[in-house]
């Protein structure tokens, strides 16, 4: 067993590694996410989870439900640290295992991931408490700078293989009313995988949300999605993964690539606004009540999508109760992996699978290349030209019971006003 | 924001934090540890509720939300630091009562005629010396209320550290002859006049036994023929809904001219309030008028069956909730001003926090221009 391997043994028990070896972790790290552009490619199959924020066991809780390293391939958009108890431990397994598992494991930066910030919001009040100085927080920190900005997934099927729960659940509505495997754009499922909801593609666009509170009960299975062009094995459009969201300052992904990002995130500026900036139902864009990045509407994320052949952007960032909330369209989604948040807010988490285009032709789209393709999955709205949206499976899962934390029960103390 | 503003959780963490400053003062709860009973238990949870306030208060001054001299007092040691979401609400909670309580004691009288402000569960609050450093406790009588182990921690403090006012002096008595308990009570008279002049007294009082007392003379100093103004900021919340329906009836049935202001937690029933009351339960705090009075209408129907509602004679009563104020109260420059000071990133939880506490506030006399117009907070 690698020093590695214990490393992750250890952490995987909540238990901090030495001092030494924190730093010895950071530095190869930083070896490795150096090579590492802005905007890191990943190839679906992968499995995009939101902010984790030091929940530690429901982070343990996380990876039963979406499978280990590194048999899951998984993208994290930021914000590990702050806000939980296990800052620390959450950081440093996910760095082990970023540093075990190069390829099977991408991390991004969130706002979290920053000096200032983590002195506001307990990350280094953790470090110092547990080391009793702030020599590891301030490894963690450089370690932070050299994040990618972004990452985008190519590849992604827009067909759903169904689980076998929705297939039961399918077949039981009889044959007229059953998906059909190629009608599923997006299915829901719980912790232990038991089918929750699915939602067929829609024929017509509609500029309704599609939230995952309510469930549609529309024509599945009528065989007339215009949508479902594809078969199985179509690929549908790049997925855009950045932790806040678009910035006034870039119209396209390469833009992002040129940025000098191995720094402080700074207070203004492009690469401000990609990690704190937030949808929001405005024409435009908006001044962010966060005091940091902005608010942009739906006009904004479809010429953004349009102009870089995205299909959607996939995001973190904002406490969602259902765990995950499409909007404008299912052009943009957040994703939100740390469920009853602080321990405070009741909210249920939830990870994005995306699948793996099965046709095997090699074909990949481009992400942000000139607008020159031209496959059947293009409709056309508003003089645009939209590319389907990857097929999406969430699960969606709860904080971990307290008692399957094995652990001396630290009970802590939730803030309220009394 | 630079580290060294960060206070050091291995110095902070010491031990339990009690009321009180320095050396032995503001412990006097310990001998009732020992074989407490189920209910003696909880009433020492419900006291702590008061020093968790008193710590949120002090970190709320230390980075500049609120302006008040008297918070460190209160405090052992030097504080803990507050997220920004726990300083804003304390801010917001604290400004929105000290409005009323301005808009209470600019309500249009004759400028002979005094004015009386009862604070229930008043704990470690700081607001009667504040409204003093201001001059505005002329023509105000202040009465204070809270278990008797609280008001002897706070006479200690006081002593101490707040000095008396010229003209003015710290009495501590006997409160043997008027509530029976054998608990000291205290006050601040001025003895500028030759008949002295009681202006703040604090009443050590399990307020459960108020509702039996038959004469308001047992209180000392209570006026009932005097604009009065009851605050229970988180007090009346940790009482049974009977209790504290019958306190508040014991003074609207004495007092003329009376109104109140509630402030306590609304909305138990959705995710975040189920939480809540989960993890306040794991602490030991119930609050039984919560899951009563579940919503700002709630709360105003709560307040028109005690009486604080529109009438020949007056009356009306309204509630909003903290992010309301928030929102609303405070002026744009002053929002600013307070995000300037550490930044909020947690723009959804802060929504969720703030939508699920409620200022409410009624009153049965003429008191049209209370709260109109709407104040504003700068």
């Amino acid at each position: 067993m690698s020093d590695l391997d214990r490393a992750i043994a250890q952490l995987r028990s909540c238990r901090p590694i030495p001092e030494a070896q924190v730093r010895e972790l950071c530095h190869k790290a930083r070896e490795l996410l150096i090579e590492e552009g802005n905007v890191v490619t990943v190839t679906a199959p992968v499995t995009i989870c939101g902010d984790i924020h030091g929940q530690f066991h429901d982070l343990m809780e996380l990876f039963r439900v979406g499978g280990d390293v590194p048999d899951t391939n998984y993208l994290f958009m930021g914000d590990f640290v702050d806000r939980g108890f296990y800052s620390l431990e959450s950081f440093l397994l996910l760095l082990c295992l970023k540093v075990r598992y190069p390829d099977r494991m991408t991390l991004i930066r969130g706002n979290h991931e920053s000096r200032q910030i983590t002195t506001v919001y307990g990350f280094y009040d953790e470090c110092l408490r547990k080391y009793g100085s702030a020599n590891v927080w301030r490894y963690c920190c450089e370690v932070f700078d050299y994040l990618a900005l972004g990452a985008i997934v190519l590849g992604a099927s827009n067909t759903l293989e169904p689980s076998p729960e929705a297939l039961a659940h399918s077949q039981s509505l009889g044959p007229t009313q059953g998906l059909t495997e190629s009608d599923i754009e997006i299915e829901v499922l719980n912790a232990d995988g038991v089918y929750i909801n699915s939602f067929a593609r829609k024929t017509q666009p509609s500029s309704a949300e599609s939230s995952p509170a309510q469930s549609r009960t529309g024509a599945p299975g009528s065989g007339a999605s215009g949508w479902s062009t594809g078969t199985p094995g179509n690929t549908s459009g790049a997925v855009l993964c950045v932790h806040g969201g678009l910035s006034p300052l870039i119209d396209t992904v390469d833009k992002i690539r040129i940025l000098d990002r191995k720094q402080e995130v700074p207070h203004e500026g492009a690469m401000c606004d990609l990690l704190w900036s937030d949808p929001d139902e405005i024409d435009g864009w908006g001044l962010s009540p966060r005091g940091a990045g902005f608010l942009f509407g739906a006009d904004i994320v479809r010429v953004f999508n349009h102009a870089n052949d995205l299909s959607l952007i996939a995001r973190a960032h904002q406490l969602v109760m259902e765990g995950f909330k499409e909007m404008f369209d299912s052009t943009i989604v957040t994703v939100w992996s740390a469920p009853n948040y602080c321990y405070r807010c009741g909210n249920v988490a939830a990870i994005l699978e995306l699948g793996e285009d099965g046709s095997g032709d090699g074909v990949i789209a481009r992400s942000n290349g000139d607008v020159t393709r031209s496959d059947g999955g293009v409709m056309r709205e508003k003089e645009r030209l939209l590319l389907p949206g990857p097929a999406r499976r969430y699960r969606v899962f709860q904080a971990a019971p307290q008692d399957s934390r094995g652990m001396p029960a630290k009970k802590p103390v939730i803030e309220y006003f009394l | 924001m630079s580290s060294s503003h960060i206070p050091n959780l291995l110095t902070s963490r010491r031990g339990p934090r009690l009321r009180g400053r320095g050396g032995g003062r503001g412990q006097g709860r310990g001998h009732d540890h020992v074989g407490a009973s189920a209910s003696s238990r909880r009433d020492q949870t419900i006291q702590a509720t008061d020093t968790d306030a008193a710590v949120s208060r002090l970190s709320a001054v230390a980075l500049g939300y609120l302006d008040d001299p008297y918070a460190q007092y209160f405090v052992h040691g030097a504080g803990t630091r507050r997220l920004p979401i726990i300083n804003r609400g304390t801010y917001a909670r604290t400004t929105a009562i000290d409005a009323l309580v301005e808009a209470f004691l600019s309500l249009p009288e004759s400028s002979s005629r005094k004015k009386q402000i009862i604070s229930l569960g008043a704990g470690t609050d700081t607001r009667y010396f504040r409204l003093r450093a201001q001059n505005r406790h002329h023509n105000l009588i202040y009465h204070e209320f809270d278990y008797p182990s609280v008001c002897a921690a706070k006479y200690r403090i006081v002593e101490a550290d707040i000095p008396a006012l010229d003209g003015e002096s710290l009495v501590l008595e006997s409160g043997e002859a008027v509530l029976g308990n054998g608990e000291p009570q205290w006050s601040l008279l001025s003895s500028v006049n030759v008949e002295p002049d009681l202006r703040y007294i604090c009443h050590p009082l399990d307020l459960r036994r108020l509702p039996s007392l038959e004469s308001t003379t047992s209180i000392r100093g209570l006026q009932t023929d005097i604009p009065t103004l009851i605050i229970s900021e988180c007090c009346l919340c940790y009482l049974d809904v009977t209790d504290a329906t019958a306190v508040i009836k014991w003074f609207v049935e004495k007092i003329a001219e009376v109104g109140i202001v509630l402030y306590e937690p609304v909305g138990p029933d959705d995710a975040f309030g189920q939480m809540m009351t989960d993890n306040l339960a794991a602490r030991g705090i119930t609050m039984p008028t919560v899951q009563r009075y579940k919503s700002i209408t709630l709360q105003k129907e709560r307040l028109a069956e005690l009486g604080f509602r529109e009438e020949e004679g007056g009356g009306g009563n309204d509630a909003v909730s903290v992010e309301h104020i928030w929102q609303t109260w405070v002026t744009d420059e002053e929002r600013a001003r307070v995000d300037s000071l550490e930044g909020l990133d947690e723009i959804e939880e802060w929504q969720m926090l703030a939508r699920h506490y409620a200022v409410s506030w009624g009153w049965t006399g003429r008191w049209d221009d209370w709260m109109k117009p709407l104040v504003r907070i700068k």
